[in-house]
């Protein structure tokens, strides 16, 4: 028997069969009985309705250290008609795509509605079946088709056996529907409970005493969190006292523009859904002029549009914190999949040379505390401070104990904000003040005592235009100092796990938890390794990481990526060569994609290993044959 | 009361010449002599010391070109930054400071063809920004390229790709829902004044357009070419009827005039907006914990 150590994959028909709001359901009922929860693997289309959705749940008491492999303990088919290319067994189609990751002994959970599926290989490698007719249990008894999805947790329920007494379930329903009626709330608990009889009659005739794993429900010590990176970075901005948002529907960072007009105005503050990308940035400039603490939040397609403006905060010394939730790219590319492909955009993006900041947070935690970070940097700064999510980061939930949030300490340094006794005390007033720190005083307009000119064409101290040679070279000199500045005062080095005088692997951003799992993993085979880990990203700290990584033998940088971008910093600002492990074939960067690419590298057959399926892997599930 | 509000309370009322501090001296305004800017520049001045603006409490927003230069030639804050952008950085900043006086200053070009994006959105989103276009038909700085502008009153009757007939700024506006839509003529300071006056003190964005002619580039739309087609809106026009607005552009078009005045002004109701916090004391102050709350 298994016990609270499990991953499951629920899929379906993207909207209509609900898979989100299952893994929703189940997320939240499992964080409540005080279980970890990770689920940052969801797959989806970019579409509304009909493409095949899914999404994993890693479930276990203690908290998991990555999404791990693609195996799975439990597959759950929503899907009863989904699959057009087998007429005669239109709901294989989820079965179809994961059966193959379950592991042997594991479960499967299907829609029987429209009859039965063959299933006897995966029967052959002692995996248990269940053919629960969701749908028509929901249309033909309860009259009601939507909670068809209900049925299946009910019968996930009884397998699992947790929340039999559906204590939990009545409690989250009564929470969520009990304004739109007790009728609902019985509706989905009658539905639980026949899914939870179907199930137990499955068990009965097989003669099955149970399915070899269990959840049991923990003592909860303090309060826990289940939330996305994009809340988390959400709620660090709201702390860091943002009080303007602004941005453009694109996935996947809609959902910040959506917290944002949902929350920001309680706290004083506006968020605007602009009617571009270059709208959205703009305002959020002139509202960081007048001193508001902006944000901007997109995703690669709409950061291209905004790159004019990148020159635009870096010139005229305007903070502005702009959140990139990397997709797949070129152009459209793959909206609804992750990658790391745009560091070159936030480091290098923009014509001339712009002082800016990129920061990466590698979990949701980071995403709070590093928020906060980069408000601080922006305004210390006064450049562009880019957060450097990515999709999986972004939309991944996670289940983290609220004193994470809440015992972290939350400083506002507005320091470099000048006010009207400071006029009156220091006379002249120069917004682009030459400094040794490059730094200079900020003035918000509508100061008794002072004005400011502020242009993005080179500019004199007091911020008229100017193309004098001396003034030119003391005005760049004082931008691009700041940057030294940042990296004497604030920039952190990466964080280091394990010995770094042999293989080193090097990462970034979201990939650290599966650095580390993977580090574990080649430990346990006899292979050291040591991880470096990086979040402050640009402008690189050679200082800090050159010296610990000219140590290592060999190094590793595992990117989700084509061309290791950050491999390529690391070779330019270190001069040391650097191996690479990369993958941008849209799916999250596995343990044994790690520890095949370092085998591969070990055995010195390649400096580069590219992951993935060169050619599609045939999906088959026996048709009984 | 707010604390700006309070502070510019407290302000003296200034004087004329205030505007020349903070300012670029005259001798080195950089603009071609005659240049229509000089009649907006002395319009605006006119405007603000009627309306009692303290410099401090002024933020001008430049477009890219020679009309956005205007922003360095008087005292009060200022912001330059892409082309095309000036409306909307404007709109973030009245947005974030509603006590601010928050004008922009922009070219034909820059505000209705690299800039339409923002032009149009902003007519709707209403906030409460003047802004002058200073419509001179080319883009001077860059040499005398054509703008969206170029080709009033010409005699063109084969038209192609490449060169387009001109479209109506004034339509343009009231289609795309601008509360306030007017005309000045920079050869007429003293006019247009009153109408920046109007403008500033308008409960919304209020646009105005005001004829600026380039003297090097635009050797057709010239001072005499206006001053033979300028016309003030009659007394008697019913401004809030937009009906009688388009009309009124109509009969100007078919007698071949050119309509200065108030065009078009019909304020919406609209929600109140406060300061955004900007000091650590306030901003430290906000509790999230309730937020946090919702994730369990």
């Amino acid at each position: 028997m298994i016990v609270n150590k499990l991953k499951l994959l629920i899929g379906g028909v993207q909207l209509r069969d609900g898979v989100v709001t299952v893994t929703d359901l189940l997320g939240r009922i499992l964080t409540r009985a005080g279980l970890y929860v990770l689920a940052m693997e969801r797959g989806y289309a970019s579409t509304i309705y009909g493409a095949h959705q899914y999404d994993p749940l890693v479930i276990d008491e203690k908290p998991p250290q990555s999404w791990g492999d693609t195996a799975l303990d439990i597959l759950v088919a929503l899907d009863y008609d989904s699959n057009p290319d087998a007429k005669d067994k239109p709901n294989r189609d989820t079965v179809l795509r994961h059966a193959r990751h379950l592991k042997d002994g594991g479960v499967l959970v299907y829609d029987s509605s429209t009859g039965e599926i063959p299933t006897d290989a995966l029967v052959r490698r002692g995996i248990k079946v269940f053919p629960i007719p969701a749908r028509n249990i929901a249309r033909d008894e309860l009259k009601r088709d939507v909670v068809k999805n209900v049925v299946t947790v009910g019968g996930l329920f009884r397998l699992l056996d947790f929340d039999r007494d559906m204590t939990h379930l009545t409690s989250l329903l009564e929470e969520r529907f009990l304004r739109k009626g007790r009728e609902i709330i019985d509706l989905n608990l009658k539905a639980a409970r026949r899914g939870l009889e179907v199930v137990e009659s499955v068990l009965s005739a097989k003669g099955w005493a149970d399915v070899g794993y269990r959840l049991d429900p923990r003592p909860q010590k303090e309060p826990m969190l289940l939330l996305s990176g994009n809340d988390a970075l959400s709620m660090g901005a709201i702390a860091a006292g943002c009080r303007f948002y602004a941005g453009y529907p694109i996935t996947p960072a809609s959902a910040i523009l959506e917290f944002m007009e949902e929350h920001l105005p309680k706290y004083g503050g506006r968020a605007l859904q602009g009617q571009n990308e270059r709208e959205s940035i703009r305002a959020a400039l002139g509202a960081s002029m007048t001193g508001v603490r902006s944000m901007v939040g997109t995703s690669g397609p709409g950061l291209s549009l905004k790159v004019e403006e990148f020159g635009v905060s870096g010139m005229t010394e305007t903070p502005l914190v702009i959140v990139d939730t990397q997709r797949a790219g070129p152009s459209t590319g793959m909206p609804t999949k992750s990658e790391q492909g745009d560091l070159f955009l936030v480091a290098y993006g923009g014509h001339g040379e712009i002082p800016r900041i990129v920061l990466a947070p590698a979990t949701q935690e980071d995403c709070y505390s590093m928020m906060i970070e980069a408000f601080n940097l922006a305004d210390k700064y006064q450049c562009p401070v880019f957060f450097l999510t990515d999709l999986n980061l972004s939309e991944g939930r996670k289940v983290v104990p609220e004193s994470v949030f809440t015992k972290h300490s939350v400083t506002i340094d507005r320091s470099t904000l000048v006010r009207a006794e400071d006029l009156r005390r220091n006379g002249d007033y120069r917004r682009f003040q030459v400094t040794d720190s490059g730094i200079s005083p900020r003035l918000v307009p509508g100061t008794v005592g002072g004005v400011f000119k502020i242009t993005g064409s080179e500019h004199d101290e007091h911020g008229f235009v100017s193309t004098d040679p001396v003034i030119r070279k003391a005005q760049v000199e004082k931008r691009l100092r700041k940057m030294e500045t940042y990296l004497k005062e604030d920039a952190k080095p990466p964080q280091v796990f394990g010995p770094t005088d042999g293989l080193v692997l090097i990462g970034w951003g979201s990939t650290k938890p599966v650095l580390l799992h993977a580090q574990q993993a080649l430990n346990a085979k006899g292979i050291e390794v040591g991880v470096a880990h990086f979040t402050h990203l640009w402008p690189f700290h050679t200082a800090a990481a050159q010296p610990m990584l000219a140590k290592a033998k060999t190094l590793i940088a595992v990117e989700g990526n084509f061309t290791g971008q950050f491999a390529d910093v690391i070779q330019t600002y270190c001069l040391l060569p650097v191996k690479r492990i990369v993958k941008y074939n849209g799916l999250p960067i596995y343990v044994a994609d790690i520890l095949g690419g370092v085998d591969q590298i070990l055995r010195s057959t390649t400096d580069v290993v590219r992951i993935g399926d060169a050619a599609p892997t045939p999906v088959k599930v026996s048709e009984g044959d | 009361m707010s604390d700006a509000k309070a502070e510019v309370k407290s302000q003296q009322k200034i004087s004329a010449k205030a505007w020349d501090e903070n300012a670029v001296p005259r001798h080195r305004i950089q603009w071609c002599p005659g240049c229509g800017d000089f009649g907006v520049l002395a319009a605006l001045k006119m405007a603000l010391t009627k309306l009692e603006v303290t410099p401090h409490e002024l933020l001008m927003v430049g477009g890219i070109g020679c009309s956005g230069q205007i922003r360095n030639y008087l005292n009060g804050n200022a912001f330059h930054g892409t082309h095309g952008g000036a409306l909307a950085y404007a709109l973030g900043a009245k947005m974030a400071n509603p006590d601010l006086k928050v004008i922009t200053l922009a070219g034909d070009g820059d505000t209705f063809a690299i800039g339409v994006e923002n032009f149009v959105h902003v007519c709707r989103r209403d906030p409460e920004v003047m802004l002058i276009i200073m419509d001179n038909g080319v883009y001077g700085l860059t040499k005398g390229q054509h703008s969206p502008t170029y080709g009033r009153g010409m005699d063109i009757t084969e038209w192609s790709e490449e060169s387009p007939p001109p479209f109506s700024p004034l339509r343009l506006a009231m289609t795309a829902g601008c509360t306030f839509v007017a005309q000045s003529f920079s050869g007429d300071p003293k006019h247009s004044a009153e109408i920046y006056a109007e403008a500033m003190q308008h409960r919304g964005f209020a646009m105005v357009n005001d004829f600026s002619p380039c003297v090097t580039y635009n050797k057709f739309n010239t001072y005499d070419w206006y001053k033979e087609r300028v016309e003030e809106i009659p007394a008697g026009h019913n401004t809030s009827d937009l009906n009688a607005a388009w009309e009124l552009l109509n009969d100007f078009d078919r007698r071949e005039k050119l309509p200065l005045g108030v065009v078009y002004r019909n304020p919406r109701r609209k929600k109140a907006a406060k300061r955004l916090p900007i000091w650590t004391e306030d901003l430290q102050k906000a509790n999230v914990a309730p937020l946090f709350q919702m994730f369990r």
